[in-house]
Parts: C-alpha cells; sequence; structure tokens
C-alpha cells in the first residue's frame, strides 16, 4: 500500500473516532448528564493517576541526582 | 387468595441479602481494579518502564482471584430471581430482565473474553493491544455493573412501565426512559466510583504491607502513588454522587429519606437539625438519644433553605387516601378479571397509581381480599394499613450513618497520603502505613452499608408503589428455604476462605517471588502447545 494512502486511512480513521466521540458527548451529554460525567472523570482520574506515577518517577531521578551530587 | 408463608418471605428476603452481600464484596474491587489497572499500564506503554509491567501483572493476578469468585457468587444471585422471587418476576420480570438479560449477553461475555487476554496475553499481545484490552475488561466490567444498577433504579423509581390488568404484570414501554433515568445514572455512577475508592484502598493498604516490611519497595511506592490520587479523586466523586442519590430520593422516595434521617415529624426549615446521633424506635416512631447539628438538614437534603422534608408521621397520614383508592384499585381488578368490563377496567384505571396500596391493605383484609372488606371495617383496616408504608428506621438510618462517616473518613485518609507521597515522607510516617493495611476492608464495607441503605429504605415495596415485598416471593416451604440457605452458607464459607487465602497468600509472597513461577507456568503451556502441533 502507498504511504500517502496509508496515511489518509490513518486520518479517515481519526476523523471517524472524532465524529463518534461528538456523536456520543451531545447525546450522552444530553440524555444522561451523570453517564457522561463518569465518562469523562473516569478517564480524568486515570491520567492524574497515571501522571502521578510520572511525577514519582521524576522525584526519583531528582533525588538521586542530588544524592550522586553530595557524595562527589 | 392466600398469602406467602411469612417465614418464607423472611428466609428468602434473608438468603438474597446473604447472597448479595457477599457477592458484593467482590464486584467493587473488581470495577475499581480494572481502571486502576489500565492507568498503571498506560505508564508502561507510555514510558518503557519494566516496572510498571512487573506492577500490571501483579494486580492483575489479584484482580483475576477477585474476578473469578465474584463471577461464582453472581450466578446464584440471577437464578434466585426465578427460584426464591417468582411472583416478583412474573409481576416485573419484563422491565427487570431486560437489562440482566443485556448484562450476561453484552458485558459478561465481553468482559470474561477479554479477561483470559488481559492474564495471559503478556507475552503475546503488543503492548497496545495488550493495554486496548485491559480498557476492555475495565469497561466490560462497568457495563456489566451499568445494567445491574439500571435494573435496581426500575425497582426504586419505576419508569418507562405501565400495568396491564389483562397479563397482571408491568410491561416494559420504554428502554430510553430505563437506562437515562436519574436514579440509574446517579446510582451507577456512585457504585463505580465507590469500587475505584475499594480498589485504591486495596492497593494502598498492600503497599504499606511492603513498605512496612521493606520489601518490594520500588513497585510499593509507585502503586502506593498511583491509587492514593486514584482514590482521593473518587471519593470526591463518591460523596458528589451520594448527595445527588439523597436529593433524589427526597424527590421520589419520600418514606426512604425521612428513615434516613429519623425524621418522625416533617421539618421545620431552616432550623431543622441533622440527626448525628440517635436510636430510633421503629414501635413509639420517635428517637431516643437523639444529639443533632441545627441549620444542616434543610440545605443538606433540598439544597435550599424553606423547603420542609415530609415526616414519617405525616406520611403515615398521607397515606390514607392512596390505601382507600388502592382498594377500590384492586376490587375493580378483581372484577374486571371476573368480566372484563369497560366499566370495570375505566375504575381500575382511575384508582391504578394507587394499587401497590391496595396490595398492602391485603394483611389485614378479611380472607386477604380486600374486595370483601365491609364498610364499618374499612377505617380500621386502613389504620392498621398505615404504619406498613415505613421501612425499618433503625437500619436505614444506622446503615446510611456508617457509610456517611466511612465516606468521610476516605476523603481525609486520603488526602493526607497524596500529601506524604507527593513529599516523599511516607516511608517515615509508619503509622499512617499500618493505618492503610488496616483500611484496606473499609470501602467494601461501606459499599455494604450503602446497599443496606438503598434496599432496606425501599422497604415494604419490592417495586417502589407498586408491588410489596411480602406478596414478591415464591411459595415454598419453610423447611425448603432453611435448607437451600444451610446449603448457601456452607458453600459459601468454603468460597470465601479460598478468597481469603488466596488473596493473603499472593500478596505476601509479592511479585518477585511470583514471577519465576509464572514464567514457568507459561513456559509449560508453550511447550505443551507444541507437543501437541507436533503430534500434528
Amino acid at each position: 500500500m502507498p504511504r500517502y494512502l496509508s496515511t489518509l486511512l490513518k486520518l479517515a480513521g481519526l476523523a471517524l473516532a472524532l465524529v463518534i466521540a461528538l456523536l456520543f458527548a451531545v447525546f450522552v451529554g444530553d440524555q444522561g448528564p451523570w453517564y457522561f460525567a463518569w465518562v469523562i472523570g473516569t478517564v480524568m482520574i486515570i491520567l492524574i493517576s497515571a501522571s502521578g506515577a510520572a511525577l514519582f518517577d521524576a522525584q526519583e531521578q531528582r533525588n538521586n541526582l542530588l544524592n550522586k551530587e553530595n557524595q562527589s | 387468595m392466600d398469602l406467602i408463608n411469612p417465614h418464607v418471605v423472611d428466609l428468602s428476603r434473608f438468603q438474597f441479602a446473604m447472597t448479595a452481600l457477599y457477592h458484593f464484596m467482590f464486584v467493587p474491587l473488581t470495577l475499581g481494579l480494572t481502571f486502576l489497572l489500565a492507568a498503571i499500564e498506560t505508564v508502561y506503554v507510555v514510558t518503557g518502564r519494566e516496572i510498571y509491567r512487573k506492577m500490571a501483572k501483579f494486580w492483575g493476578h489479584l484482580f483475576a482471584i477477585n474476578f473469578a469468585l465474584g463471577v461464582a457468587t453472581g450466578l446464584t444471585m440471577e437464578f434466585e430471581f426465578g427460584t426464591n422471587w417468582s411472583m416478583y418476576s412474573h409481576f416485573f420480570g419484563d422491565l427487570f430482565g431486560t437489562p440482566l438479560a443485556l448484562e450476561g449477553l453484552m458485558a459478561f461475555f465481553m468482559e470474561s473474553t477479554f479477561v483470559g487476554l488481559l492474564v495471559f496475553g503478556w507475552d503475546r499481545l503488543s503492548r497496545a493491544s495488550h493495554l486496548a484490552v485491559t480498557y476492555l475488561v475495565a469497561a466490560g466490567s462497568n457495563l456489566s455493573a451499568l445494567w445491574i444498577l439500571i435494573a435496581n433504579a426500575g425497582m426504586n423509581v419505576p419508569e418507562g412501565t405501565h400495568f396491564d390488568p389483562d397479563t397482571m404484570r408491568m410491561q416494559f414501554d420504554s428502554f430510553v426512559h430505563l437506562v437515562f433515568s436519574e436514579d440509574a445514572q446517579a446510582k451507577f455512577v456512585h457504585t463505580s466510583v465507590a469500587g475505584y475508592v475499594a480498589a485504591s484502598m486495596l492497593i494502598m493498604g498492600i503497599s504499606a504491607f511492603y513498605l512496612l516490611r521493606r520489601q518490594h519497595r520500588e513497585m510499593a511506592l509507585r502503586s502506593f502513588r498511583i491509587a492514593t490520587l486514584f482514590g482521593l479523586i473518587s471519593s470526591v466523586a463518591v460523596i458528589t454522587l451520594g448527595d445527588v442519590l439523597g436529593r433524589m430520593d427526597y424527590q421520589k422516595q419520600p418514606t426512604k429519606i425521612a428513615a434516613i434521617e429519623g425524621l418522625w415529624h416533617t421539618s421545620k426549615p431552616p432550623f431543622a437539625p441533622w440527626a448525628a446521633f440517635a436510636l430510633p424506635d421503629d414501635a413509639k416512631q420517635e428517637n431516643h438519644l437523639e444529639i443533632g447539628i441545627p441549620f444542616v438538614l434543610t440545605p443538606l437534603i433540598t439544597h435550599s433553605f424553606n423547603q420542609p422534608i415530609t415526616g414519617m408521621r405525616e406520611l403515615e397520614e398521607q397515606a390514607d387516601p392512596h390505601i382507600r383508592s388502592g382498594i377500590i384499585a384492586l376490587t375493580a381488578l378483581k372484577h374486571y378479571g371476573e368480566t372484563h368490563s369497560k366499566q370495570d377496567l375505566a375504575d381500575f384505571r382511575a384508582h391504578e397509581d394507587d394499587m401497590g396500596y391496595g396490595f398492602l391493605a391485603m394483611r389485614h383484609s378479611p380472607g386477604q381480599d380486600v374486595s370483601t372488606i365491609p364498610a364499618s371495617e374499612l377505617d380500621r383496616i386502613v389504620k392498621q394499613t398505615q404504619p406498613d408504608i415505613l421501612p425499618n428506621v433503625f437500619v436505614t438510618f444506622w446503615s446510611f450513618r456508617i457509610m456517611v462517616v466511612l465516606g468521610g473518613y476516605f476523603f481525609i485518609f486520603f488526602a493526607f497520603t497524596t500529601l506524604l507521597s507527593l513529599r516523599n515522607k511516607l516511608e517515615s510516617n509508619r503509622w499512617i502505613l499500618k493505618l492503610a493495611v488496616w483500611s484496606i476492608p473499609l470501602p467494601v464495607m461501606a459499599t455494604e452499608f450503602g446497599w443496606i441503605t438503598a434496599e432496606a429504605g425501599r422497604q415494604p415495596w419490592t417495586v417502589f408503589n407498586r408491588l410489596p415485598t411480602f406478596l414478591s416471593s415464591s411459595s415454598h416451604t419453610v423447611s425448603y428455604m432453611t435448607f437451600s440457605l444451610a446449603g448457601f452458607i456452607l458453600l459459601y464459607s468454603v468460597l470465601i476462605v479460598a478468597e481469603f487465602y488466596l488473596m493473603f497468600r499472593f500478596a505476601r509472597r509479592g511479585p518477585e517471588t511470583h514471577e519465576p513461577q509464572e514464567q514457568n507456568s507459561q513456559d509449560s503451556v508453550v511447550s505443551n502447545l507444541n507437543i501437541v502441533q507436533g503430534g500434528h
């Protein structure tokens, strides 16, 4: 498959996902606001807790560097 | 018509409560652990760090143990509706059966299929594919809960349904009404995020256990960080949705909210105190040793400062015309069953909304037939029926308070542990680690008490204002119920021992000691497959 075609297909797939997400947001946001809040809220909880882990790694890296500097 | 033996009704209720409470020990953990696994695995896929893969695999195995027992105990409950609650199933099955079937077909199959890939697919799927599987398991388990809670919301606030006098059952009118009812929405989100809290506490507790023993430090600190943030935001969501549910009860289930608040007389806003402590006396219809906080009750329940909340004594008085109307409805329904005349049908339709109150009056009517009540006896029977509209106040009042106190504790605890984790001061505060270990069972207890509040508060109805519980069970014998109850207790005791043994054993061993064995078992499976393939 030519490269431009695969890029086009990827873009089409992402556009389709975007349309589905928008339709979902409009319908569920209107009919079931708490369901919508649950979807958005769960994604938010996952992202925040995952970023907490990334922050932990960064803190640990900084502490290791500080320890090395202190030792040297 | 003979009523069902009250002992059989009580035994059926006890059996269902036992099996539901037992099943509900596993459900919240499944709901929350799947999304926590998704969070951990997302970090692994994004950063590529091996420690997160190890963490996801370890917590994934704990999830698998919990999932297996959750499924085993959930199956029996679905059959109980048919075996022990056949009258209910006939009356409300059209509506109740739809979400239950959807749960089985859609969520259960989806969830179970992907659980296999989640546990055994680590070396067979790409990182992204495995992550997608984890998210699908999480979505599947929560969809499973969604359908059950939609069915439960239908029992509490029956919407999208009407009674058909020809089939003598509630007919299903609107799927959209059922799925998008306010009660279903709030119940689902409240229960789902309560599961997030339970899973967060489990991961924090086990991680704290490792930190106390100075084992698996790298994994424990990271797991603790992810879980405490997850739990903190979830605990805020649980409290928010709890408030939504309380307001909904105020609007749609006034007897439940009055029982929850131990409110025997209509409140006087804005002073009305919120009873922080009381010993409600159901027989005397009053509270002993009540300690109230003034100006809290009205805004808490009504979200205003001037709306009164109807007390249980007044609700009893208000039930008087409904009981009389319900007696007319049932009398017309009986005549319609015999004559099929338009006039009887019109009479029934005029009083249809109060039919449930007519069912309540059956217990006090001569020959359990409301159509035979003589005019001279009507007032007495109505008076006798009035207190029957109230749930058990003591149970509802205290189960709610235990849940609320625990919910408040979780928020404070998560806020504090988040602070300590972000400042990297967890290990120097060993008391908080010990508290985390001891707090593991508390969120599960809170969800159990939440369920008791919702279900005990719905009494005396299985379908609110439509079908009383004493008319809902099957007409078994007492000995049959006792025998099956003993069987359940025996079987479930074995299951709970197995659950705790496996969970404790696995948690104590930790990730490192487990890895080689798992590798061996996977190698042996692969070698077995090679032998089979070679044989062909």
